[in-house]
């Protein structure tokens, strides 16, 4: 019964005996805290036996079904959380047990909880025990990568005995003695539930059975309901019935909804999470939607019930086309849910709630509009946004002819707000502009702008290499930036001087290089063994001595100085031909005296900072780049330490320490609206919230 | 309502952190705003100095905004004239942008006192319009109320702000719009758009959990809170 493709050896299945013929979901229950229920300790990887229910009624001993992974279905693409729908558990080496996640729901948090213990071992989740674990709190259920499986196949253990299933996991057949339909009803459920996170669920059921005019019901069911009912008549069961088109949701009695299905007929039965309603289709046209709060209370899975002898069905959880144009319907479900969430007017500021609290609608509190509407008035504010984020990230040309227009515009008379931004106050006077927005605090425009150009400039200079202007103008301009966290950034600053003068000697000993291999091609110059051996001896970077330390000392001994390389280990193979050629040697003294300067910083740093433990294990992570000749093509740690990432990272991060230093955040507000709203939205859709799982920010803001 | 779960600042910030998005995903809507709002010249210098791309050349952001000038201003003849040497199809295939133009006409004749030129215009132009669509008729009912009242202050505000700046606002974004839409460009502006969506979500979800809300008006700068805070944009 593996749902995983891993490759296992068959074991014979412990077998309950029991006597009740009738087998319910009471025995369900009861068989995973049976004494019976044999566990071994899985930690040998040895697949423990799983508990089966007895076969009663259907041929014994189906060997385990072939695990049958398709690709997610189109459909599902609608979902913003499309990536974190799998239709197959991913294999994770050493685990065992299928995760799966579920937000925390203050309403559902009781009687539904998917989780199971952490120790069982099985690989399926019908053995596992139905009993209620110890409520999990909310808020470590969401990791940061949860996923969510979709239904792919009918679940061995939540199906009637009556019914078998065939060896994908997809078609039931009906194996009882039938008489009087009532009280012979089979049902069946699939494995996983439904992720609400999918927006829309979708699939198919064919009846497949020949002749028999038969009283099937297509729907949904929780996840302990009997399964020796049609689905429409428990409490939390949903079905659509064949006999007579009807719709059941927990009632004995249907309401007319669709037409009668029979042999033949491919039925479709979703479920749009943004209504909470399900919908049906018969042989790809659409019935329409039907039933209320469909899943709200309880995890929700595929079911269908069976009533008759020869009664079969196949189903088809998207792994081939669906009869129904399910993809143009959910498109169009997704419009309709933007649209709905798009239709309010916009307020400032745009948190319901919050601002609003005390029935103030925002009109009041409009700096002088009472001409303007609501739309006119969140363009200031929105344009503070956009003005802050150009300012922030120091685009000095943008901010300027921004703010010029926002002041030339006529119909916005208070723009002179903007000119606010960013004003240069100095972490004193910072307590006076936290109260709040006064408009009349308004900063002269032009310091402003000077400011954002020093500190484009500054962090231009780190992301060009260019440390040394950096420092001083940090030191001029910003001297409590370097001060800050004990001179936390000026070492950062430091050790990129230091990667720096490293990649000049590099690049130096690169052409120096090439220079050599081109004159070896005219001498023919071999290395000696004995020259090789000397280096493979001396020069092992992997003695633990400091990198830094250990170069100084090639510098020192000789060869340094005309024809050495920085040691490589891995790339030991170097021709030291012909450095003594007359034009190689300006490069290689060069290449000298620029591997001296570098080897000395870092000297000069490891000294200025030895007491400090934790500056050391920065600077440790980076002299590792001293061990390579090119650390830009080296790959790894010393490619990560030395590149251009590298450069744009402390950039940003000097950035931030100017901007903070001057009181300002370190984010723009234009990402925390975009992280705010894109956390809400994703716990939304987690949550159940169909319209939240169509809100696909990426597709909507991001793609071009 | 069931009981609240609560998220605590420490957990919510782990989300903000993975959510993904980089300054290249915020420049382009960035530039969105940019170009929809016609900041041309800031526009300009953004592509240049983000080393973005817009969607739209620069030029038909200039003459767009030429257009909601002359609607801001009260000069609808030269609107009209400015958005046929565009694109003749836009009004031709808009009649109710049309007569939202030709009612801002009639406005802009009252509001300067010309009355016989107004009645002239009503008569030949909105007059016939009016017979096609209940809606054009009541808004042209509404418009010709002016007349009625000596002071625009006596009359009731659904009439008086008719020649609201706001109006004539109402009427330029109704322009601006079409001819976005005829450039096959999106109308509404992503950040507007992100701003709804976060009312939505953090009303949605404050119904289901207590969360750390974003204070947007504290989140832009010269409001500080910049202290200590968690970094999470990677690079």
């Amino acid at each position: 019964m593996s749902t995983r493709g891993s490759p296992r050896t068959y074991e014979p299945r412990v077998i309950r005996v029991d006597t009740a013929r009738s087998v319910d979901n009471a025995c369900v229950s009861s068989s995973s805290t049976s004494p019976t229920r044999t566990r071994r300790p899985s930690a040998t990887g040895v697949r423990a036996p799983s508990v089966q229910r007895p076969p009663v009624g259907h041929p014994p001993s189906l060997p385990p079904i072939t695990p049958t992974t398709f690709p997610r279905p189109a459909y599902l693409d609608r979902s913003a959380l499309r990536h974190l729908l799998q239709t197959e558990p991913p294999r994770l080496p050493g685990r065992t047990e299928p995760v799966t996640i579920r937000v925390g729901s203050p309403g559902h948090s009781a009687g539904r909880s998917r989780r199971r213990s952490p120790s069982s071992d099985s690989d399926e989740e019908d053995v596992s025990p139905p009993r209620e674990l110890p409520p999990t709190t909310p808020s470590v259920l969401l990791s940061s990568s949860p996923i969510l499986r979709l239904p792919t196949r009918w679940s061995d253990a939540y199906r009637n005995d009556m019914l078998s299933l065939s060896y994908d996991g997809r078609e039931l057949i009906y194996h009882g003695v039938s008489s009087s339909a009532d009280k012979d009803a089979a049902a069946a459920r699939t494995i996983y539930p439904i992720p609400p996170a999918c927006g829309i669920y979708y699939y198919e059921v064919e009846i497949t059975s020949k002749g028999n005019k038969g009283n099937i019901s297509i729907g949904f069911m929780g996840r302990d309901v009997k399964v020796s009912r049609l689905p429409g008549w428990e409490k939390n069961s949903w079905g659509y019935h064949g006999d007579d088109g009807s719709s059941f949701a927990a009632e004995g009695r249907g309401t007319p909804y669709g037409p009668e299905f029979g042999a033949g007929d491919v039925i479709g039965c979703g479920i749009d999470f943004c209504q909470n309603r399900a919908f049906y289709t018969k042989n790809g046209t659409l019935i329409g939607p039907v039933f209320e709060n469909v899943g709200r209370d309880c995890d929700l899975y595929p079911a269908v019930g069976l009533c008759h002898s020869g009664e079969s069905i196949r189903a088809n959880f998207g792994h081939e086309p669906f009869k129904y144009a399910i993809e143009d319907h959910t498109r169009r479900q997704q419009n309709l849910a933007w649209d709905k969430i798009q239709s309010k007017p916009l307020e400032w500021p745009p948190i319901s709630g919050m601002k609003y609290e005390n029935g103030a609608e925002g009109s009041k509190d409009a700096p002088s509009g009472s001409s303007l509407t609501a739309e006119e008035r969140v363009k200031v504010p929105i344009n503070q946004l956009v003005l802050s984020y150009l300012a922030h990230h120091g685009y000095a040309r943008s901010a300027r002819a921004f703010e010029a227009q926002c002041k030339s515009r006529g119909g916005l008379s208070h723009v002179d707000s903007l000119t606010r931004i960013p004003p240069p106050i100095s972490s004193a006077s910072r307590s006076i502009h936290d109260h709040g927005m006064d408009m009349d605090d308004v900063t002269s425009g032009e310091a402003q702008e000077g400011d954002i150009e020093l500190r484009t400039r500054i962090v231009g200079s780190v992301t060009t290499g260019d440390i040394d202007t950096a420092l001083i103008e940090t030191q001029t301009h910003f001297p409590s930036v370097l001060e800050r966290e004990e001179g936390l950034m000026l070492f950062k600053l430091r050790c990129r001087k230091f990667v720096e003068l490293v990649l000049e000697a590099a690049e130096l000993k690169k052409k120096m290089k090439m220079e050599e291999s081109e004159m070896t091609m005219e001498t023919e110059y071999e290395n000696s063994d004995v020259f090789k051996r000397e280096w493979a001896d001396g020069m092992d970077v992997d003695d633990g001595a400091s990198p830094s330390l250990y170069a100084g000392s090639m510098v020192s001994n000789g060869h340094g100085a005309s024809s050495a390389a920085i040691p490589i280990k891995a790339k030991r193979k170097q021709s030291f031909a012909s450095s003594q050629h007359s034009w190689g040697a300006a490069t290689a003294l060069q290449y000298g005296s620029a591997l001296e300067k570098a080897v000395q910083y870092g000297q000069i740093l490891q000294s200025d900072y030895k007491d400090r433990p934790e500056i050391r294990a920065i600077f440790k992570r980076t002299s590792v780049i001293m061990a390579y000749d090119d650390p830009l093509e080296a790959g790894g740690d010393a490619a990560e330490v030395a590149g251009q990432g590298a450069r744009v990272a402390l950039a940003t991060e000097l950035n931030q320490a100017i901007l903070r230093s001057q009181g300002h955040p370190t984010h723009p507000a234009l990402e925390k609206l975009y992280r705010q709203t894109a956390a809400c939205v994703i716990h939304l859709a987690l949550l159940g919230v169909g319209t939240a799982a169509f809100a696909d920010m990426p597709r909507e803001f991001l793609d071009a | 309502m069931p009981p609240k779960t609560i998220i605590r600042r420490e957990e919510w910030e782990r989300r903000l952190h993975d959510v993904q998005v980089t300054k290249d995903d915020l420049n382009r809507l960035i530039m969105d705003y940019l170009v929809i709002e016609g900041y041309k010249s800031a526009a300009e210098e953004f592509s240049q100095e983000a080393n973005i791309t817009a969607a739209i050349d620069f030029a038909s952001i200039e003459s767009r905004m030429d257009i909601r000038e002359a609607l801001q201003r009260g000069d609808v003849h030269e609107a009209i004239t400015r958005v046929n040497d565009l694109n003749p199809e836009i009004l031709d295939t808009n009649p109710a942008l049309y007569f939202h133009l030709q009612q801002q006409q009639l406005i802009e004749h009252i509001r300067h006192g010309r009355i016989q030129e107004a009645l002239t215009f009503a008569e030949a132009e909105l007059a016939p319009r009016g017979e096609e669509s209940p809606e054009f008729l009541s808004e042209l009912e509404r418009t010709m109320a002016l007349l009625a009242f000596d002071s625009s202050s006596l009359a009731p505000s659904a009439v008086s702000e008719l020649l609201s700046p706001a109006q004539r606002m109402k009427t330029a974004g109704e322009v601006n719009a079409a001819i976005l839409e005829s450039f096959s460009q999106g109308k509404e502006v992503k950040l507007v758009q992100l701003l709804k969506l976060l009312a939505w979500g953090e009303w949605m979800l404050s119904e289901r959990a207590e969360f750390p809300k974003l204070d947007l008006q504290a989140a832009l700068p010269g409001h500080g809170e910049g202290m200590g805070e968690d970094e999470y944009m990677h690079e």
